[in-house]
């Protein structure tokens, strides 16, 4: 383990130092997959017994999935389940009633706390991966981007947030994702967009809309040959609730995001290179900057991925993996 | 390093606050910022980053730690 020591408080008797740290740990978020209703996804906080927050995600009635969350808000757990206790919607079971089924299986253990951030593993190996940041909210940009991306032979491609931009247009990007079933992490103004509550400052988007947005990967953790690889947008995931230092993948993100400053700062190099044997990964992919790059450091590769658009000019990224070697390379074209 | 630290002389640990960051936490990374550092380990004497990519001799620690407590003390 590396550190730095700090020896302080010399010429005085040692103070007694206290450090009293507080968290939010009493405070649960549960991620429930639900079966036989519309909306594939149930996400819930239970503080102690009182169930603070629900969301029904993915589809469904949104209207009244919304009325039934914020009459729930600040209950007991054990009115909860009276309320939900015995609706019918179909195939004998309904939206309240999947919640109650979530509700319990987290109060007797058997669904476990979700993690901080939401991680998806693709579980192909690849030797060509293109990559597309910062689309703003463009479809336009991303149809002429991935024809051109086929057009050179390369069949995965990953859209790093974000997708959404301050524009009227989020919408039809969106559709045209869900549609083609394009992979995309999301950034932070998508997940901003995905916060149900907190769009006062952001164009309008519909519930489907923003639900989409909420359950895209907040980190892609993917293969290229012997190496494996993450894509991640930026430090807003250390903020999240409950972020961990310690969770898969952290230490990559501290290295880029705090450490280093997404890999600007070169005067700390040395202190990365003595920290990447404890990385998970041997290729790290960051969009946040909006800056395309590619720094070899302590035999790991750090990529930035810029843009798609600027200046009138369309950018991608050509990441490549051959006989252990990482290239990378932006393709340029006009928009 | 924090070894090297531990095995100084009781003397020595008597007058010195001793904090170790953990460079994998984004609290470790801060103060590690803060003190402008550059490399690991490193040790800061009193906000001063005093030692980089090596660890002193004990006598050397001892020494400027003996200098800091000594230039404290003046007229105490």
């Amino acid at each position: 383990m590396c550190m730095v020591i700090i020896l302080k408080n010399l010429g005085n008797r040692p103070n007694t130092k206290l450090d009293v740290m507080t968290n939010n740990d009493s405070i649960l978020r549960f991620v429930y997959s639900t079966q036989g209703v519309c909306p594939p996804e149930i996400h819930f906080k239970i503080n102690k017994d009182i169930l603070e927050e629900v969301r029904f995600v993915g589809g469904g009635c949104p209207g009244n999935a919304q009325l039934v969350a914020r009459l729930l808000k600040g209950r007991p757990i054990k009115e909860v389940l009276n309320y939900l206790d015995g609706i019918d919607c179909r195939d004998q079971t309904s939206c309240p009633d999947q919640l109650a089924r979530a509700i319990i299986s987290a109060a007797n253990g058997d669904l476990k706390p979700a993690a901080s951030f939401r991680t998806h593993q693709d579980m192909g190996s690849y030797t060509k991966v293109g990559l597309i940041g910062g689309l703003n909210g463009n479809r336009r940009t991303l149809e002429k981007l991935l024809e051109q991306i086929k057009a050179m032979g390369v069949t995965t491609v990953y859209c790093l947030g974000n997708l959404t931009g301050q524009s009227a247009k989020n919408a039809d990007l969106i559709k045209y994702f869900r549609k083609n079933n394009i992979t995309a992490i999301q950034g932070s103004l998508d997940w901003q967009f995905a916060q149900s509550e907190v769009t006062d400052h952001l164009p309008d988007l519909a519930p489907k809309d923003r639900d989409w947005l909420l359950r895209l990967p907040q980190v892609l953790n993917f293969q290229m040959q012997n190496k494996k690889a993450i894509a991640f947008f930026g430090d807003y995931i250390q903020g999240l609730p409950g972020f961990s230092d310690f969770e898969p993948f952290a230490l990559e993100m501290n290295m880029v995001c705090g450490l280093t400053n997404f890999m600007q700062d070169e005067t700390v190099f040395p202190a990365l290179e003595a920290m990447v044997p404890q990385f998970e990964t041997d290729i790290i992919i960051f969009s946040q900057i909006l800056q395309w790059g590619h720094w070899h450091v302590g035999g790991k590769d750090f990529i930035g991925v810029g843009p798609a658009e600027n200046r009138e000019r369309l950018n991608w990224g050509l990441l490549t993996v051959e006989s252990e070697t990482v290239h990378f390379e932006t393709v340029d074209m006009a928009a | 390093m924090a070894e090297s630290v531990k095995v100084l002389p009781e003397e020595i640990q008597d007058i010195i606050d001793v904090h170790e960051w953990d460079m994998r936490t984004r609290e470790g990374v801060q103060r590690f910022r803060d003190l402008k550092a550059k490399s690991l380990p490193s040790v800061a004497l009193d906000e001063d980053l005093m030692y980089e990519s090596l660890i002193p001799m004990q006598e050397e620690l001892i020494a400027e730690i003996r200098r800091r407590y000594d230039e404290k003390n003046q007229g105490v």
